[in-house]
């Protein structure tokens, strides 16, 4: 674990400046370490955003006081470019100027520092911007739910502290053949339901330190103590079944089936959805890299697709 | 009535933020949340004698919030996705009745006697998912509540109405308000975005007939407030027992046989309900 790096960032975090002002380098020494912050500071806007496209920081701040491009004008060109979006963006100002007609809301930035600055708050404002965009960054956009760069930092952790646990990867069967037949959006509200079904069973039954996670569509993961996890199985599958039916028009429901296209393109009858668990342990340091887990985990996921009813199955050779 | 006044009552219906519940309901519910051993079907069980933390659970469940508005029509359901956390929320943030206690006590009877004998109903047909019915049942006069707490200068006038003229509470509602506690649930439901199957329940129990989309509903809580007039238990505002339409008999397709097993079945189980003290 590298300790010197700033609050739970592994690495050293790489911000750009593109400002005019040179007190502003003296500002940002004395505001992180070098091991905390790679700080580059340019004066010129123009010459930085071929850097900027090449190269990305973590983080850009932006002087409104830009010479030759306008500060706002800048950001927008970056935020505009999807692979940037996330990317956290702050913009220096005179707090005097702060009265002036100002659309914030067309200004794509995430975080505003104002003169006179102090060392203090730019440490603490630009810590703020870098951990709320790592949050957001990982997030499922539906769900909320971390996503895999969480999950995998997660389990990775478990692993290298040799602590027991139980992974469970949840998908769900027949998902595809609903969101064809009733639209995404109605996709999109089975997903939430999921969500929230495993959410709540995996918390009540494996306490506050349990973890679930979103990889995105319909993939689930979640982790708990070994003792609980068949439990908590039981659990979610229980209430999928009894709530999901509620997702699909009364007659389909009644029916038990729906019609819909498969991937070849023909017509064909598909049964309401199901939840499959596929549920990997790690026992006494067994495990040495989260790939392993997650191989394991995909194997015996085929054999719980096999059954077209929700189920669960544990690994049996250390289950 | 002139519109203006309509709307501007629908208005103040609509603002409702809190909706009181008796104490003796809330603290048992709060004694269950917080022990650890409960599970969600025991708490389900008791929420869903209270028509007041019921509505409240199945507006959260329902809200865009979670993502998929309209669905869920079941309190065990709605516990599972909610989860704890939210219920706590819940339960603070509903207060209790102090005053009006002696008429909210009869309504609350009523309304759990209502959701019994809808579900008794319900199972006898053997129809999908009962439990439905039944929250129908325990929900179809929460108009009255929340016309009581919002416009409460007019529920004497609605009282003295029913004692003068001897009509139906909801005929005087009508005349006092400008419309009955049917088209209070009707307005809830839509701004709570309560699943179809539940609205119809609520806003056609007095003319279960004229239900579009799941008359089966509607004619069970007609039915179901019907038995449970019949049995005087519980008061919900009128005296007298309200008149049965035929034609829900015939869309349920209840024989008369059946009709005695049922008064048989529900006699049984009211008795054990009286023997309930939440006061």
């Amino acid at each position: 674990m590298v300790s010197d790096a700033l609050c739970a960032f592994t690495r050293t975090q790489k911000i750009l400046v593109l400002s005019p002002d040179p007190t502003l380098a003296r500002l940002f020494d004395a505001a992180f370490t070098p091991a905390e912050a790679e700080v580059t500071i340019q004066s010129q806007g123009r010459y930085a955003v071929e850097t900027l496209f090449t190269d990305p920081p973590d983080m850009l701040v932006v002087d409104a006081a830009l010479a030759d491009i306008p500060g706002p004008t800048l950001v927008t060109m970056v935020k505009s470019e999807n692979v940037y979006r996330q990317l956290p963006v702050a913009l220096i100002m005179d707090e005097a100027a702060l009265g002036t007609d100002i659309d914030w809301c067309a200004v794509e930035v995430d975080e505003l520092l104002t003169r006179p600055l102090t060392s203090a708050m730019l440490r603490a404002r630009v810590t703020l911007a870098l951990a709320r965009a790592t949050r957001s960054l990982d997030a499922n956009p539906l769900t909320k739910l971390p996503g895999n760069t969480s999950i995998i930092g997660r389990i990775q952790d478990l692993i290298d502290r040799k602590q027991d646990f139980a992974l469970a990867y949840a998908d769900l069967d027949y998902f595809k053949s609903f969101n064809d037949k009733y639209g995404f959006s109605r996709g999109d509200e089975v997903l939430m339901m999921t969500a929230r079904i495993i959410v709540n069973t995996v918390r009540s039954v494996g306490g506050p330190t349990a973890f679930v996670g979103h990889v995105g569509g319909d993939d689930f993961v979640f982790i708990l103590g070994i003792d609980r996890v068949e439990e908590a199985c039981k659990a979610v599958v229980a209430s999928f079944d009894g709530i999901v039916p509620h997702f699909y028009d009364a007659d389909d429901r009644d029916r038990g089936f729906i019609q819909s296209v498969d991937r070849e393109g023909h017509r064909r009858s598909f049964p309401l959805m199901a939840i499959s668990i596929a549920v990997v342990f790690n026992r006494d340091g067994r495990l040495k890299h989260f790939g392993e887990a997650s191989q394991t985990a995909m194997t015996l996921k085929k054999k719980a697709k096999e059954n077209p009813k929700s189920c669960y199955v544990l690994d049996k050779r250390q289950g | 009535m002139a519109e203006d006044l309509r709307t501007e009552r629908k208005g103040r219906i609509l603002a409702v933020r809190d909706l009181p519940t008796l104490p003796k309901v809330l603290e048992e519910v709060s004694k269950l949340v917080e022990r650890p051993d409960s599970t969600t079907e025991q708490v389900a069980k008791l929420i869903s004698m209270d028509q007041v933390l019921s509505a409240k659970v199945l507006k959260m469940v329902n809200s865009p919030v979670y993502g998929f508005p309209g669905r869920i029509s079941s309190i065990g359901h709605a516990l599972v996705l909610l989860g704890f956390n939210v219920l706590r929320s819940i339960i603070v943030s509903t207060s209790v009745f102090e005053v009006m206690t002696e008429n909210m006590v009869g309504l609350w009877e009523h309304s759990l006697g209502a959701a019994m004998a809808s579900g008794a109903v319900a199972r006898m047909l053997k129809l999908k998912d009962a439990e439905e019915y039944a929250v129908a049942g325990l929900l179809h006069d929460l108009g009255k509540v929340v016309a009581t707490v919002q416009l409460p200068d007019l529920k004497p006038e609605i009282e003295r109405v029913v004692a003068e003229r001897d009509c139906f509470y909801l005929e005087a509602e009508r005349e006092v308000l400008g419309f009955g506690h049917d088209r209070i649930n009707a307005w809830l439901a839509d701004h709570w975005k309560l699943p179809a199957n539940i609205k119809e329940g609520l806003s056609y129990h007095h003319k279960p007939h004229l239900a579009q989309l799941y008359p089966e509903m509607a004619c069970v809580v007609h039915l179901g407030d019907f038995l449970v007039r019949s049995f005087e238990y519980g008061f919900s505002g009128d005296v007298g027992v309200t008149y049965l339409q035929p034609e829900a008999l015939k869309i349920l397709k209840i024989r008369p046989a059946d009709f005695e097993n049922l008064l048989d079945e529900l006699s049984g189980q009211l008795v054990e309900l009286a023997d309930l003290r939440f006061t």
